[in-house]
């Protein structure tokens, strides 16, 4: 039984372009710590933020999910970002009963 | 395929009646993507564990330089992210039928794979004899340094090592026609999330842990 998903294939261009922003994001990561001066707390904001830059790239390209039925991507990333949202929520709450010294 | 998307698999003899997929995608990706949400979700609450931890240690101590650790994690992210690269090359090798070709890829794959892993491994090891260990911390700060350190660097290790040896398998299958090139993208899928959480960890464990 063929299955009929993916409407267009990036080509071998797309892949490397995607592979020349992912190392260059690496790229900025590191600069960022080594000369960026920043704060702990802006700096893990910046660094999850380029993360998640390059998740998204990852995710979409690498692993094809722009090119498949839309229908696929709302069955599945939703749910992860809810629960890991989630965990974020519990995360602050595990703190506080730590402080709590229950 | 019938135009009402519902068709019987004659091929077996059996006259089952199957409906198309409504994600447009085989089974066996379907499953893959299932397992990556689902690792995904495990990853992602040992890194808030992590996380956590840190935050409530107020003794953390942040153990790396950038030589030779740093230095050491970006070759490690450089044969990761290419090893990407080569997987996808396998892949639409596969997908157009130039069988040696896809092997030489995905050789190459697991040759980058295994480079991270020796890097990876000579790295701890390195660690374990200056002291470090899960529940040691030879600079007196917090042990958890290490405990968090070994565990999230060595899930994801465990996942590289699993997917070299899933490559090959897969490689030499192909090879023999026993798989087809659904079998190597679905193992692809895998190799990119296993690159994906890469993304996370070098960052958040070895940027943020760099004096």
């Amino acid at each position: 039984m063929s299955i009929e998903g993916s409407t267009r294939e990036p080509g071998v261009r797309v892949y490397l372009a995607v592979w020349v922003a992912l190392l260059a994001i690496v790229g900025v990561e590191t600069v960022l710590v080594v000369y960026g001066g920043l704060a702990p707390g802006t700096l893990v904001l910046a660094l999850l933020a380029l993360a998640v830059l390059e998740a998204g790239l990852a995710v979409m390209y690498f692993m094809h999910l722009r090119y498949e039925r839309r229908l696929l991507f709302w069955s599945l990333i939703p749910a992860l970002l809810f629960v890991l949202l989630m965990m974020n929520q519990f995360w602050s709450d595990a703190h506080r009963i730590v402080k709590l010294h229950l | 395929m019938s135009e009402s998307g519902v068709s019987v698999a004659a091929g077996h003899g059996l006259g089952a009646v199957t409906e198309q997929s409504p994600l447009g995608i085989e089974s066996k990706k379907l499953v893959m993507w299932l397992f990556i949400i689902a690792d995904a979700a495990t990853f992602g609450a040992l890194l808030f564990g992590y996380g956590y931890l840190r935050v409530a240690s107020p003794n953390w101590i942040r153990p790396f330089s950038f030589t030779p650790t740093v230095l050491n994690g970006l070759v490690m992210t450089a044969a990761l992210l290419t090893s990407s690269l080569t997987m996808l090359l396998g892949v639409m090798a596969a997908q157009a039928g130039r069988r040696s070709a896809c092997i030489r890829w995905l050789l190459v794959t697991v040759a980058l794979g295994t480079l991270f892993a020796v890097l990876h491994i000579r790295e701890w090891l390195h660690l374990i004899g200056d002291g470090w260990s899960p529940s040691a911390n030879p600079t007196g700060g917090a042990v958890l340094v290490g405990g968090t350190f070994f565990s999230v660097t060595g899930l994801h290790l465990l996942h590289v090592l699993g997917g070299v040896i899933a490559i090959l398998v897969i490689a030499f299958g192909f090879g023999r026609g026993r798989f087809t090139a659904a079998h190597v993208e679905t193992t692809g899928l895998y190799w990119h999330f296993v690159d994906l959480v890469w993304m996370f960890v070098f960052p958040l464990v070895y940027l943020m842990n760099v004096r």
